[in-house]
């Protein structure tokens, strides 16, 4: 990657204005020139996307941060006081939202790890070609491709006890109609299917690239020393894919954290708050119950969690793209 | 002797399970598409019906509502939601591919002190819950006018989708042989040709994949939209869902054709883009 | 424990190729399979190995066909051209790998890995991946990883492609002696002449998925049996002018017409009666034959030089005889300079005739000293 500075003099402005040099009176051609001069090329480039990241982003988020230390409630026109770190205090003892969490971490946990299962079955079904493989593996792509919403409203209706497609399933079995989203543990099971049904194509996506990377000339030489199958995917295959996962594991993750659309649309955090997330229980607190500080300083420890789990992500991109092996 | 890694060929049994398991897990998606065409009465028939009359009128009802007085239709509002949504959504990916383009070039050629650094907040602005932003942004909209108007959420998007390119077409732009950029400057061109002339034309594609990619994510996009649009800029996912919470049930059939006539431009697009897609999920972090 | 190839044949498609090819490698043998590249000695090591099927013919091993079997109940060893050594896995346990299927104890398995690191010095590596080996090292691990087994026999594709020359001087000589101390047959790919001719008990050049000839090392560069042999093996290349056939001249000579009009007379050894005058011949001379003379006689060539290489002990002189191009060797210590007309001369017994692309007078044999005889075909197969 070439150095700006050492790059040769660009036809810029007129003026070149190297450190020290008096600008004199050629203002409007010295600022154009200060401006676009090598050093400050990288800068400029970079600036508009700042600049819309910040007001859009930074800036609220740092209003946010501020409104945690009020107790601003935005349906009042009542002056916000300051409080301090009660909102936090409040949040961080409050019962329901250790509750909130762990329905999150319930949702995670499951949705994940089904996903890294039923995304590498996948991948290993689709490692090899058969005729129409490119075709299925579209099919099998859709998912992802849909909108949280389409899902959400269609699994809903698959989830319909007198004409969903899941209960009419069950019936064959039982007699009684079957309500899945009427109970909590069928709820949470309601919801974490139609996300990992969604997501296993990613999984599938990243150990594909993994298993196909590997050089054919590897199999065969474990073919020659009469590998067992096992040792063969433990010493060659699961290497090579071993990073891959990871990724998908603590992409998902970081993704499926923010999880709201679905839940929304399906069971709208119920029945009851047997399948309310944090993100959707922010949303309550914030537009229903118009607590906004409280939800704010909410808002700020999920932050807290993200930029860890998004560190822990690049940290292992990183150590992928260095070890090529 | 080549190094290539082709796969190999599959037995009998894998290819038929691979068959069957694809079915499967394309069903929940089939029958999207099966109740698109399938009568109101039929889509909610008990048990749930697989052979039917198709019909196209939820395709039709997507667009023109059936006039009291028979025969023509006048536009539904859907037509309306449709072009908010490809407006909205193109607009803002175009903006933001400009900008991330300008952004990553300069993190690919002009490194700074602390790249990763900056890179990786961006990241992250990307990745943190919607939710935490919600709130002040809302509050920043009503405050200045931008709720339920076309720019708010316009620029909101644009600055979705800004960490999103400016990962994925780095990605490209790292790609690049660099000694081409070198032989260009050589043969006297300034850094604007370069940019222009060498690096651009070939990351182009990649700016294509850039563009879809995100007007894929930005086009699904739900909370936002519902708190930020108004009536005249709503957006056809908030629209499905106000259709679920009406008295009358939700319209299934119509719902369905929206959705599989949102899903052939990218089921198309997703085909023509294989040998990108795996970038395009994971932001530009994986390449193959 | 021999390898024997009956008209083994690989097509892909319509592409042949391996083209029904007999071969014999004898229990203790090596033999090098040399070849431009596409010639199909690959492919050929690789049916051998059973990592390719077979369209026609049959591959044995031991006396049992084995077609039907796959590589890995073959109990064969390949050494691959690009090692495939486990990345995952230390050094040595690359090495014991192989012997996890044997059924081996613990205790057994690192005697022979130690047994092997001792024979090939890798004791110093033992315990690094393949990503922080030298090319050096990595190509003495691959071969380690085969010889630590008791395999049917020995196969190694391209083993010294991937070396440096200086370490290729090295290996071959390292390797030389570690498949004398193995009673296995042995086969070697190759595209590297130097390499097969310096570790082979015999060579079989390949063209086109097929044998031109299957002799030892010193057979096929004294007697190429076809003017491909004779152009490919020796460096510099031979020389092969066209001229055709006059006649017989005085005692035991032939006299040839060359395409520039000059003539030669020369002791080319006993050509066949039915020769016919005028008969269009190739005259093959290696460089390093060939003499440069003051004067000029009737077994001598007229050229004039063009072009001076010096290669430090020798010279390499590029001279040009009317319009085609003549390569000679010669001591550094003459002098030479371009532009100078001079006088090749072609001493008794030294060049080559070959009519139709064959060799016409083949020399008396002398027989590698270990005693193995060449017991395959010779020749191009039509």
């Amino acid at each position: 990657m070439a150095d700006a500075a050492s790059l040769p003099d660009a036809s810029g402005g007129t003026t070149p204005a190297p450190a020290g040099h008096p600008a004199g009176g050629d203002s409007g051609g010295g600022i154009l020139a200060w401006l676009t001069s090598p050093e400050r090329r990288g800068p400029l480039l970079v600036a508009p996307a700042i600049i819309v990241l910040f007001v859009m982003n930074i800036f609220p988020l740092l209003w946010s941060f501020g409104l945690s230390f009020f107790n601003y409630r935005a349906n009042r026109q009542t002056e916000p006081d300051f409080v301090g770190f009660r909102n936090f205090e409040r949040v961080l003892t409050d019962d329901d939202v250790w509750e909130r969490f762990q329905t999150t971490a319930l949702i995670v946990g499951s949705s994940v790890l089904l996903q890294l299962i039923i995304g590498f079955l996948l991948a290993l079904l689709f490692a090899r070609q058969f005729p129409m493989r490119r075709i299925l593996m579209m099919l099998v792509l859709t998912p992802m491709m849909l909108s949280f919403v389409s899902v959400g409203v269609f699994f809903k209706l698959y989830y319909e006890p007198t004409f969903g497609l899941v209960s009419y399933v069950v019936n064959v079995f039982t007699d009684t109609p079957f309500a899945l989203l009427s109970t909590a543990e069928g709820a949470l099971a309601g919801i974490i299917i139609a996300d990992a049904w969604m997501w296993s194509p990613f999984v599938m996506l990243l150990v594909l690239a993994g298993l196909v990377s590997v050089p054919k000339y590897l199999y065969e030489a474990a073919e020659i020393d009469r590998a067992s199958p096992w040792r063969r995917f433990s010493t060659i295959t699961f290497p090579y894919i071993k990073s891959l996962l990871l990724l998908a594991v603590l992409f998902r993750t970081i993704e499926t954290f923010k999880i709201f659309d679905i839940i929304y649309i399906i069971t709208n955090g119920g029945p009851g708050t047997a399948t309310e997330s944090i993100a959707v229980n922010i949303y309550r607190v914030a537009f229903q119950n118009f607590r906004t500080s409280q939800s704010a300083a909410l808002g700020y420890i999920i932050l807290f969690i993200v930029i860890v789990l998004t560190n822990l992500y690049l940290y292992s991109v990183n150590r992928r793209q260095q070890e090529t092996i | 002797m080549a190094r290539r890694h082709d796969i190999g060929q599959a037995g009998w049994g894998q290819s038929v399970l691979a068959f069957a398991v694809g079915i499967v897990y394309f069903f929940p998606v089939l029958w999207i598409i099966l109740t698109a065409f399938k009568t109101r009465p039929d889509a909610l028939a008990t048990p749930p019906k697989l052979f039917f009359t198709p019909t196209l009128d939820n395709f039709r009802a997507v667009f023109f509502r059936q006039s009291s007085t028979g025969g023509g239709g006048e536009a539904t509002d859907f037509v309306l939601y449709f072009f908010n949504s490809i407006f909205i959504a193109g607009t803002a990916v175009l903006l933001a591919v400009i900008i991330g383009t300008l952004a990553a070039y300069a993190f690919s050629r002009h490194p700074l002190r602390g790249n990763d650094t900056y890179l990786f907040i961006i990241l992250t602005t990307r990745m943190m819950p919607p939710i935490i932003v919600i709130i002040p942004i809302f509050l920043m909209f009503r405050v200045t006018g931008l709720a339920g108007g076309y720019w708010g959420i316009l620029l909101l998007y644009t600055a979705f989708n800004i960490p999103f390119s400016i990962w994925l077409v780095k990605s490209f732009f790292d790609e690049l042989n660099p000694e081409i950029e070198d032989a260009a400057r050589m043969d006297g061109a300034t850094d604007w040709r370069v940019f222009f002339g060498v690096c651009l034309p070939q990351v182009v594609a990649g700016l294509a994949a850039t563009f879809v990619f995100g007007l894929i994510l930005t086009w699904n996009e739900f909370l936002f939209a519902l708190l930020l649009t108004g009536v005249e800029t709503r957006t056809v996912p908030v629209a499905m869902a106000r259709t679920l919470g009406g008295n009358v049930g939700a319209d299934y059939g119509l719902l369905a054709a929206i959705v599989t006539l949102f899903l052939i431009p990218i089921f198309f697009v997703t085909f023509l883009l294989q040998n990108q897609l795996l970038r395009g999920v994971t932001f530009g972090t994986v390449k193959k | 424990m021999s390898i024997e190839l009956r008209g083994a044949t690989k097509r892909y498609g319509a592409l042949t190729a391996v083209d029904a090819i007999d071969l014999d490698i004898a229990d203790g043998q090596v033999l090098c399979l040399l070849g431009p590249s596409g010639c199909g000695k690959t492919t050929t090591l690789r049916m051998i190995a059973g990592l390719e099927g077979v369209n026609e013919g049959s591959v044995s091993i031991g006396g049992t066909v084995v077609n039907e079997l796959s590589a890995r109940e073959r109990n064969v060893a390949m050494s691959f051209q690009f090692y495939a050594l486990y990345p995952s896995l230390t050094v040595a346990d690359n090495l014991a790998f192989p012997l996890h299927a044997e059924g081996l104890s613990g205790a057994q398995i690192a005697d022979r890995v130690a047994e092997v690191s001792r024979v090939l010095q890798l004791g110093d590596i033992l315990d690094r991946r393949p990503g922080q080996l030298a090319e050096g090292e990595k190509q003495r691990v691959a071969v380690g990883r085969s010889i630590v087994r008791d395999p049917t026999c020995f196969l190694f594709d391209e083993p010294l492609s991937r070396l440096d020359v200086q370490l290729r001087e090295e290996m071959r000589g390292e390797i030389k002696e570690v498949l004398q101390g193995l009673s296995k047959p042995t086969v070697i790919v190759t595209h590297d002449q130097l390499e097969a001719l310096t570790m082979a008990d015999r060579i079989a050049v390949m063209r086109a998925g097929r044998i031109e000839q299957v002799d030892t090392p010193h057979e096929v560069f004294a007697n190429p049996a076809n003017l491909f042999v004779a152009g490919f093996i020796g460096t510099p290349q031979m020389n092969l002018l066209e001229g055709s056939y006059e006649g017989p001249a005085q005692v035991g000579h032939s006299r040839f017409a060359l395409m520039d009009g000059q003539s030669l007379t020369i002791d080319v050894g006993t050509l066949p009666h039915e020769l016919a005058s005028g008969t269009p011949v190739v005259l093959g001379m290696r460089p390093r034959n060939l003499e440069i003379v003051s004067e000029a006689h009737e077994d001598c060539l007229t050229t004039r030089i063009d072009l001076i290489e010096p290669m430090g002990a020798e010279t390499l002189a590029h001279l040009s005889v009317g319009d085609t191009g003549l390569r000679l060797v010669t001591d550094w210590r003459r002098t030479l300079a371009e532009g100078e007309r001079v006088h090749a001369r072609v001493p008794a017994g030294t060049a080559h005739v070959f009519a139709d692309e064959k060799l016409l007078t083949a020399r008396h044999r002398v027989d590698a000293p270990h005693g193995h005889e060449a017991s395959a075909t010779k020749g191009a197969r039509a």
